[in-house]
């Protein structure tokens, strides 16, 4: 077989890979509840202070919370985009800043660290969020 | 004796590998005795520079890194001995950004890469390479997910790997294309750099 064909059908069988695995994400990708939902997310900033916000929200997802608490007017938070999705940088004016002190904005869900970034994280009705800033060991 | 192996072939896609090491084990200019010679260690500090650099070069974009393409391209002229080099980047890695679970995935990912690559060396497609090299982005988040087999069991593994599945096409699609691109420049500069280098 040419090395120019043997090249061809090796695109082919990436390309419909990639497309298997497209199908698998559509399947089974994280997915929130419909309808309004209630629930209650609590900031513990660099020096243990606590500041609890609680109500309802269609959002799919814990940013879509943060961002309605945003135009609320009575929180703030700042992040980028990174290869697990949307990395908190800032919450209510604190920075944590992992080059310099290796601390960083945690998300709990549950009382149990988050396994998604801000943006892919599902919100069930009465879920219990929290950002919690944190130091590396 | 300096060996020297060159993949000719009538495709018009196939490289060259001038004064190849790779598969001759006697080989190994400053070498007093066994073990690691001056040149050795020196090649393996200059693999782990240019690992971080085309790592951090590429920060900016998530899941697109030149990392997968330069240990191909190290480990067709130096053979196995650039798994020490994945050992010393995954190192300084850690000492960047501390211990977490990716660490643990590195140690066995980046060498496993370099065993692939060692074991198809005879292989002359730049084709073969890109497309080699897209298969490892695209399953890179699925063997990733292999510790949290451990840590939560097989549902916790697999929402792991299905979350990251956007960021896997991503890298495979990056990692081909740079592969592409960019395997013949950075072999024809590293049989340059051999050769002028070579006694």
């Amino acid at each position: 077989m040419k090395k120019s064909t043997k090249a061809l059908i090796g695109i082919v069988l990436t390309a419909a890979l990639i497309v298997s695995f497209a199908l698998v994400y559509n399947r089974f990708r994280p997915r929130a509840g419909e309808g309004t939902k209630s629930y209650t997310l609590e900031v513990v900033d660099d020096a243990g202070a606590q500041n609890a916000y609680s109500g309802k929200t269609d959002s799919e997802y814990l940013s879509g919370i943060m961002d309605e608490l945003v135009a609320e007017g009575d929180f703030t938070y700042d992040g980028s985009e990174s290869e697990y999705g949307l990395f908190i940088m800032a919450v209510n004016g604190v920075t944590a800043d992992y080059d310099t002190d290796g601390a960083y904005w945690s998300i709990m869900v549950n009382g149990e660290y988050g396994q998604y970034g801000a943006d892919s994280q599902p919100v069930s009705d009465g879920d219990d969020f929290e950002l919690v800033y944190e130091k590396a060991q | 004796m300096k060996k020297h192996s060159k993949h000719k072939s009538s495709e018009n896609d196939a490289y060259e590998i001038a004064d190849s090491r790779v598969g001759d084990t006697n080989y190994r200019p400053g070498r007093t005795s066994g073990g690691w010679s001056i040149i050795d260690i020196a090649e393996l500090g200059m693999m782990t520079a240019l690992l971080e650099a085309g790592k951090h070069a590429l920060d900016f974009l998530p899941n697109v890194e030149l990392v997968t393409l330069l240990l191909i391209i190290f480990t067709l002229h130096f053979g196995l001995r650039t798994i020490a080099a994945t050992f010393a980047f995954t190192a300084i890695e850690t000492a960047f950004f501390g211990f977490q679970t990716w660490v643990i995935m590195y140690l066995y990912m980046w060498p496993a890469l370099v065993l692939i690559v060692w074991l198809n060396r005879r292989k002359t497609s730049v084709w073969f390479f890109s497309i080699l090299s897209g298969l490892y982005g695209l399953f890179f988040g699925a063997f990733c997910s292999i510790p949290y087999l451990f840590i939560g069991g097989i549902n916790m593994a697999f929402t792991w790997w299905v979350a990251g599945i956007p960021y896997d096409i991503i890298h495979c699609i990056a990692n081909f294309t740079l592969c592409l691109a960019l395997f013949r420049p950075l072999n024809h500069a590293m049989n340059y750099i051999l050769k002028i280098t070579s006694r």
